[in-house]
């Protein structure tokens, strides 16, 4: 079959190869939902019509679904925020992953999720008007063995990959190392999302998961048979929503949403609501 | 660009860890699973119905199971019945019994097809039982079946990658954690994809090798 | 098990049915596309298609879905979930059935193609009444095989948020701390649809028997 037996053996169905591919990117392209991904100044997004934000699909009480709504403190802080924001929020559910490389990547204006601000994201990241105080705490089993965080030394602790609570919880490692000669935990399992890690807790499988004092709350909130929460690990910060740095426009929307809803004290009651405290002493900015 | 690929030079011990996770896995289920597989093989085609129809039944259920459920199964399933094991060995066991079904499913199709005069001959020469199948049968099959193997074993590199859900620290796993502190999606996972290609091309390769041996003696 | 949760598995089950068919859709023809561009021996395009197949084919679902969804924003393409899963999917699949009908281009007879060349018959007639319709019911049991494997692959979607099955029925677990029930739900749904496909298959050999070569 190598050997060109007359003029139209060239190569036969040329034509029809590309037509082919032609189809079938025209219809993938087709599909829509293909938008060059920049992050918008204000221009962009007036011109767009809607603000894109990402949120956690399953972080209690921030961010969760519950009989097939979105819902949760920053889910209704999000409802609030609509009404006087002045243009459409067109809202992206995914796994903490993605959310803020989304936004480095341009994919998504704001990350409307729960946001730890640390010194390492304000360097890439610019914070909105902070939505509530976070600290890191570690959690256990009833009736664990675990009754200090010095205790934490030779056990395996879980936290979310990527997350805030992770970084804090390698510092508190490192410190334990100091402290104890070189020991430390024992190993630290990085899982997707954190209802898979308190399963995992509730098997046995980790002695202790690290996570905002408040999530921690709420969970032993649902199962005070089963969990127990310990003490704190990390500093305190804040909570806030975050977006590309240097990205002022969006930045200045939200913020007057936001200091509107404290003004007017909806954001408080929604704390109390989802948070069960709430934060009044917060600063405007934290940049 | 070239700085993101820089990060994930800097964090080449983690990028390490997960590439040894992946080859270790891909070791532990390739030579347990040959070996049940094996050892499977002559359930599926024994004359007694029961045993067959057991296996051929085992063998049916991981066909029409996805990878992902099976793996979610035996990871919660198993502390319910009282055996708790670590992520990876969960992950590890679940390739095993996933990937058995394969390879004597594999297995099974090469023996078929073996030629009937040669093992009329074997037995002709006195040879029966398990020594006919170890000194006769099996060397045949597996010489045939080596290219469907190297597809399984690439195929068991792809499914590695799915125990990034239950946390185990492979490769996928790794790279995800990276692109998330770091924030380089795309350096993370295109240097992700072109380990996984240089792991595959060395299966495929060490299979070829190995296939040229095969067709020197096979039947 | 509250019937709600039954609901949102079977929902899973409508996204992972739409996926897959839509990725299988387009797969296929896209496959049988570079299928035919290594056949002809298309001088660049050839060297492209060699190296696209052996990547994708060793390249776990998992890792290419998350690549086309976090990566690539970063060269200005941003999709949402599901589109970015269908072309995850379709890429993926199209590479291997690119496979499974170049077999069966290579083993068509030559002397049906050298008679049709013999008869003058212009390229696209040729390729429409003499090559397809004997390399489709020759490809089809391998297509089919394929299908069913994509369909076992779409939980690999589930890490960028679409909640398919096997996302859904972990959903249901996490809730209400009692994960094997809408797990073996979930096998019992995946059991159905391969089943339809692998019924679907019989039915079409059954109708159109693979004619005996001349």
């Amino acid at each position: 079959m190598s050997v060109r037996l007359t003029r139209s053996d060239r190569g036969p169905f040329k034509r029809r190869n590309v037509v082919t591919c032609l189809r079938a990117f025209a219809l993938v392209a087709a599909l829509g939902c293909v938008h060059g991904a920049h992050a918008g100044s204000a221009e962009d997004i007036k011109a767009r019509g809607y603000l894109s934000v990402a949120t956690e699909d399953d972080y209690n009480p921030f961010e969760f679904v519950e009989d097939g709504k979105n819902t949760g403190y920053d889910n209704d802080l999000l409802a609030l925020v609509r009404k006087k924001i002045g243009v459409d929020v067109k809202q992206q559910v995914m796994p903490w992953s993605g959310i803020l490389p989304g936004v480095t990547t341009g994919k998504y204006d704001m990350a409307l999720t729960a946001v730890l601000v640390t010194d390492e994201r304000k360097k890439i990241f610019d914070f909105a008007s902070p939505t509530c105080e976070s600290i890191t705490y570690y959690a256990t089993k009833k009736g664990s063995s675990i009754k200090t965080p010095d205790d934490l030394v030779g056990k395996v602790v879980g936290a979310e990959t990527g997350s805030a609570m992770l970084a804090d919880l390698k510092l508190f490692d490192e410190a334990l190392k100091k402290k104890h000669g070189g020991n430390g935990i024992k190993q630290i399992i990085e899982y997707q999302s954190y209802p898979e890690a308190y399963q995992d807790l509730g098997l046995g499988r980790v002695d202790a998961v690290a996570n905002t004092q408040i999530s921690l709350n709420s969970l032993i909130k649902t199962r005070p048979d089963v969990f127990v929460i310990g003490q704190a690990i990390g500093k305190p910060t804040y909570i806030a929503w975050a977006v590309k740095k240097g990205n002022g426009d969006v930045l200045k929307m939200v913020d007057t949403a936001l200091l509107e809803l404290r003004k007017s004290g909806e954001m408080y009651q929604l704390q109390q609501k989802w948070l069960g405290a709430s934060y009044k002493d917060m600063p405007q900015s934290v940049n | 660009m070239m700085a993101h690929f820089l990060i994930v030079w800097q964090q080449r011990a983690d990028v390490l860890s997960g590439l040894l996770d992946t080859l270790s896995l891909l070791a532990v289920a390739a030579v347990a699973s040959l070996v049940l597989g094996a050892l499977l093989t002559p359930a599926l085609m024994s004359k007694r119905a029961a045993i067959a129809r057991l296996a051929t039944l085992y063998v049916d259920a991981m066909r029409c199971a996805p990878f992902l459920l099976f793996v979610y199964l035996i990871y919660f399933g198993l502390p319910t019945a009282g055996i708790r094991l670590s992520n990876w060995w969960a992950g590890a066991i679940a390739l095993i019994l996933y990937n058995t079904a394969y390879m004597a499913e594999l297995l099974r199709g090469a023996w078929v097809g073996l030629p009937t005069p040669m093992i009329e001959a074997a037995r002709a020469y006195g040879f029966h039982g398990f020594g006919l199948v170890r000194r006769i049968i099996f060397p045949q099959v597996f010489t045939v079946a080596l290219p469907m193997i190297g597809n399984q074993l690439v195929q068991i590199v792809k499914d590695s990658a799915f125990l990034t859900v239950i946390a185990v620290g492979e490769l996928t796993h790794q790279m995800n954690g990276i692109q998330a502190t770091y924030f380089i999606p795309f350096a993370a996972f295109v240097t992700a994809v072109l380990l996984y290609w240089a792991i595959c091309l060395v299966i495929e390769g060490g299979s070829g090798i190995l296939s040229r041996f095969a067709e020197e003696r096979r039947a | 098990m509250n019937a709600y949760d039954y609901w949102s598995i079977a929902q899973g089950a409508l996204a992972t049915v739409v996926l897959s068919v839509v990725s299988i859709l387009l797969g296929v023809p896209l496959g049988l596309g570079l299928a035919l561009i290594r056949w002809a021996r298309v001088p660049f395009f050839n060297r492209i298609v060699i190296a696209y197949v052996s990547l994708i084919r060793s390249c776990p679902a998992v890792t290419l879905t998350l690549l086309i969804f976090f990566a690539l924003p970063q060269f200005g393409l941003s999709l949402d979930p599901t589109p970015a899963a269908i072309l995850a999917l379709t890429i993926s699949t199209a590479a291997f059935n690119c496979e499974i009908w170049r077999a069966a281009l290579m083993n068509f007879p030559r002397d049906q193609y050298d008679a049709a060349l013999a008869f003058a018959m212009p390229r696209a007639l040729r390729f429409r009444r003499i090559v397809m319709p004997q390399i489709w019911r020759a490809s089809l049991p391998g297509l089919v095989n394929e299908m069913t494997l994509q369909i076992k692959s779409t939980p690999a979607v589930a890490v960028i948020g679409i909640v398919e099955i096997t996302r859904a029925a972990l959903r249901v677990g996490a809730r209400t701390y009692d994960p094997l029930p809408p797990f073996a739900f979930a096998l019992v749904l995946y059991g159905l649809i391969v089943f339809v496909l692998i019924k679907a298959q019989r039915v079409i050999e059954r109708r159109q028997p693979v004619e005996a070569r001349a």
